[in-house]
């Protein structure tokens, strides 16, 4: 299988030379496979953010590459930067809100509008992805008047719409209670099976973790152990992942 | 260690505090330098005649105390968001609030204090500039005028530091009262945008309806009188908001219903923030249309003021120079001026009676500006003329036409005009009178000054209505009127604009905060950045063009008010010089928004970094 994203030698260091540095991450190098459900598992400070952050090229590692699509967007700059990011990357954060100012259609058209698709083309678009995450009766409300949870799938339809290369997610189900987060991650792993979606789920949570069919470990900006689910059901996959936990956190 | 935070953030925002002190430093300059002209003693004595320049400046300077007022509170809201988060953070980390309200009202006061020293010497400076231009244009010698006025420094202090005082309490009272987590994530969030359409086209319809009223009677102003000047105010100021409030709205909201227009670009996202802007500017952008309004017919109407000095003194006499038993030195003189045409008319003065010669009138028929009013309501001259055989048809019945004619010395009660033969009869002193027409009498008002001034004094007279037959004199009258007015036009104009589109500014800065992550997430989703500036710019742009736009309109209806009672015959005269300097102004000030508003907003290329919350 190709794959979607390529991690070679990625490090980060924050702060200036002459500052205290803080090494976020050290040469971290790994796959992502088209059509995969990865997650990205680790303890608070470990790096998972920086991570995502330079995977969906909101950020610049110090040193290192990453290839999406077999491109390497570490050198993009300027329009090719904002462009590829609307064409090839989806993203769903915690805290990504939705443009508070705009109808649920609204946010999830923008990404189309700013690939220039004409308004004909735009609205069947719309209408089928919202109709994947079952948020069809909401397209007309304000993120004001909608649920967390309902919010994160309108985030999802919008960073779906436009048929990225990969999604990524940084602790979407951060800010949800649990009946929705479970909802969120059920829409998510069907998204994959079904229409071959390639996710990258970056998560603390175990039970978040369940639902990824291979676990990369992180910690102090080193990725340890790798875990996949293979046949196992999702009980017991959680199960494996609190135990290996529990030996990678000594 | 607050205070060293509190100096800090300070450092960090250095270009917003100098926009702050900028702004504030020129309104209180400008404060001082409209109290200085006002209330300074020696100013008020050197002529009498400017006692209503005196009141025009008070009447100005009320008006701008207005200004600076809402000015103050924009720019006031604008350094409380600024400012906001980094005390939220210090009481985040434990800090008293009865502590941060302190630091936030020493903050407030040292902006206001500041910038009102800084004001007034700037001001000082301004007002000895201003005052000499003022006393050139008005042909006056004021002695002893000193730009600095203890007085107006008085003023001017008082007023700015109690309204930093009140400012600085209601601040450091907002940050206080407010939850923590309220100012840290201080998104104002938009909430639906829910009006009933009937109540909303009927609003949209009263809008109109209600400035179409008060346009209606301003060009009636002189049927209606000052009714119809109450009229106009009432319905202009309410007809404007309802344009904000629903009319522009309405189409921003149909803009937004177009598919083709709303799914192209950002034109979505603009169109959202329009919206939510419009509603949340309702009351600012009605002010500010009808102050432009009021600020752009200040100029245009005292330009205008100036053209008509030489219009009304020329309706006053059509000759341009009076000479009363001239000397040879005298008509040397006028000669020089190069007249092209000079009349003399010789009179005998005898006892209670003058008797003027006939055929003067055949060879030089004299001439007459009659005030008329015209079909319209509006006035005008009438031009007359009287020959020999009009003076002979009713010899005693010119006695008031030619008045101004007979030197002041002669206690006559009627002027006769007779033919050679009875003139030669009569027993008098003999007198003449001669009468000059110039080219251009702007170009040689100058040198006719010493003339009249000699004329007057050959004359003895100190008589108002011996004047007044002088072009000149009229003209000088007018010009101490007219150019008090065209001066407060100017600066009141110009003040107001500069003020009021600070007040825009502010009120749009103080936003951009929490516009900030809205432009955040767009560039996170992948929208150029040539975009973003974009949809800055059209969104900025609409903000400071439609009240523009609506004071445009204002100005023009309302100069009907002018042409209507013929205080200015031509108000729509040389219109573009106030649009001009109303344009280049507005301009700067929304490329200098823009400007802002971006650095605010669009975190600089080189760190791409994101603040997000773990
Ligand atoms: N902008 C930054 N500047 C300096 N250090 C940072 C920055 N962002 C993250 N770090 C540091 O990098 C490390 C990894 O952080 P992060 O990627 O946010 O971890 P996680 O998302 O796993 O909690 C932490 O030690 C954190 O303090
Ligand atoms: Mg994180």
């Amino acid at each position: 299988m190709a794959n979607v994203v390529t991690v070679n030698k990625v490090r980060k260091v924050y702060g200036k030379a002459n500052e205290k540095q803080t090494t976020a991450l050290k040469d971290v190098s790994f796959n992502v496979q088209a059509g995969e459900f990865i997650g990205i598992m680790g303890a608070s400070g470990s790096g998972k953010s920086t991570l995502l952050n330079i995977l969906s090229t909101l950020d610049k590692p110090t040193a290192g590459d990453v290839k999406i699509n077999n491109q390497d967007v570490t050198g993009l700059k300027g329009n090719k930067l904002s462009d590829f990011r609307s064409r090839e990357v989806g993203f769903i954060f915690q805290d990504f809100n939705l443009l508070e100012n705009l109808t649920s259609r609204e946010n999830i058209a923008l990404p189309l509008s700013l690939q220039g698709v004409s308004a004909k083309k735009i609205a069947p678009q719309v209408e089928s992805i919202a109709e994947k995450l079952s948020i069809t009766e909401i397209l007309d409300q304000y993120p004001t008047e909608i649920s967390g949870g309902q919010k994160q799938r309108v985030a999802a339809a919008r960073a779906l719409v436009t048929q990225p290369a990969i999604l990524f997610a940084d602790e979407p189900t951060g800010a949800l209670d649990s009946h929705s987060a479970r909802e969120l991650l059920d829409t998510m792993t069907t998204l994959n099976k079904n229409d071959g979606v390639s996710i990258l789920l970056v998560t603390h949570d175990p039970f978040s973790a369940s639902y990824c069919q291979r676990i990369l470990f992180i910690k102090d900006g080193v990725i340890g152990q790798e875990l996949k689910r293979k046949d196992q059901d999702r009980t017991t996959f959680y199960h494996q992942i609190l135990d290996e936990l529990g030996t990678f956190e000594d | 260690m607050l205070w060293k935070l509190a100096l800090g953030g300070i450092k960090s925002r250095l270009k917003d505090y100098i926009v702050l002190f900028s702004g504030l430093t020129i309104s209180a300059a400008i404060f001082y330098m409209f109290q200085s002209l006002a209330s300074n003693p020696e100013f008020l004595k050197a002529n009498s005649t400017l006692g209503m320049i005196v009141f025009i400046f008070y009447f100005g300077s009320v008006l701008l105390g207005i200004i600076t007022l809402v000015y103050i509170l924009y720019a006031n809201s604008f350094l409380l968001t600024m400012r906001q988060r980094t005390y939220a953070m210090f009481m985040m980390l434990g800090a008293k609030s009865s502590k941060i309200a302190q630091l936030i009202f020493i903050e407030t006061v040292a902006v206001g204090v500041i910038s009102t020293v800084v004001g007034s010497a700037v001001g000082v400076g301004l007002t000895s500039i201003i005052s000499q231009v003022l006393v050139k244009q008005m042909d006056i010698a004021i002695t002893h005028f000193s730009p600095w006025s203890t007085s107006a420094a008085l003023v001017t202090a008082v007023f700015f530091l109690v309204l930093f005082a009140f400012a600085a309490i209601y601040n450091a009272g907002k940050l206080v009262k407010t939850p923590v987590l309220n100012l840290l994530n201080q998104a104002k969030t938009p909430t639906r945008f829910k009006r009933n359409p009937v109540l909303w086209g009927i609003e949209v319809a009263g809008g109109l309806i209600l400035l179409a009223v008060g346009y209606w009677s301003m060009a009636q102003l002189n049927t209606l009188q000052l009714f119809g000047l109450g009229i106009a105010l009432v319905t202009i100021v309410l007809g404007s908001y309802f344009v904000f409030d629903a009319f522009f709205l309405m189409i921003i909201q149909l803009l937004r219903r177009n598919e083709r227009f709303r799914t192209k670009e950002l034109h979505s996202f603009t169109l959202g923030q329009l919206s939510f802007r419009i509603r949340d500017f309702t009351r600012l952008l009605s002010m500010v249309s009808i102050v432009f309004a009021l600020a752009l017919g200040a100029i245009t109407v005292g330009l205008g003021f100036h053209d008509t000095i030489q219009t009304m003194a020329e309706q006053i006499s059509p000759y341009d120079l009076m000479l009363h038993d001239p000397t040879t030195a005298s008509q040397k003189q006028a000669d020089a001026l190069s007249p092209i045409s000079v009349s003399t008319y010789q009179y005998k003065v005898a006892g209670k009676n003058v008797y003027f010669l006939a055929s003067d009138f055949n060879r030089a028929p004299f001439k007459e500006n009659q005030p008329q009013q015209r079909a319209d309501g509006s006035y005008g001259v009438k031009k007359v003329t009287y020959g020999e055989a009009e003076m002979l048809k009713d010899p005693t019945g010119h006695t008031q036409t030619l008045a101004d004619l007979v030197t002041q010395k002669a206690p006559y009660q009627t002027i006769t005009v007779v033919n050679a033969a009875d003139y030669a009869k009569v027993n008098g002193t003999v007198h003449s009178t001669q009468l000059y027409i110039t080219k251009d009498f702007m170009a040689i008002k100058d040198k006719l000054k010493p003339l009249v001034a000699a004329d007057q004094k050959q004359e003895g007279s100190t008589n108002a209505n011996m004047s007044m037959n002088q072009k000149y004199s009229v003209y000088a009258l007018y010009n101490t009127m007219m150019s008090g007015f065209e001066f407060m036009g100017l600066f009141l104009g110009i003040a107001f604009l500069a003020m009021l589109a600070s007040c825009l500014m502010f009120k749009i800065l103080s936003g951009a905060a929490s516009d900030a992550l809205r432009y955040q997430m767009l560039e996170k989703i992948g929208t150029r950045r040539s975009l973003l500036k974009k949809s800055i710019r059209q969104e900025i742009g609409t903000l400071f063009v439609l009240p523009g736009i609506l004071g445009v309109i204002h100005v023009l209806f309302g100069l009907q008010m002018f042409k209507v009672t013929s205080l200015l015959p031509q108000p729509y005269h040389n219109i573009w010089l106030p649009f001009l300097i109303f344009l280049v102004l507005y301009v700067l000030y929304y490329f200098l928004t823009v400007q802002l508003y971006s650095g605010i907003v669009l975190h600089s290329g080189k760190s791409e970094e994101f603040q997000r919350g773990e």
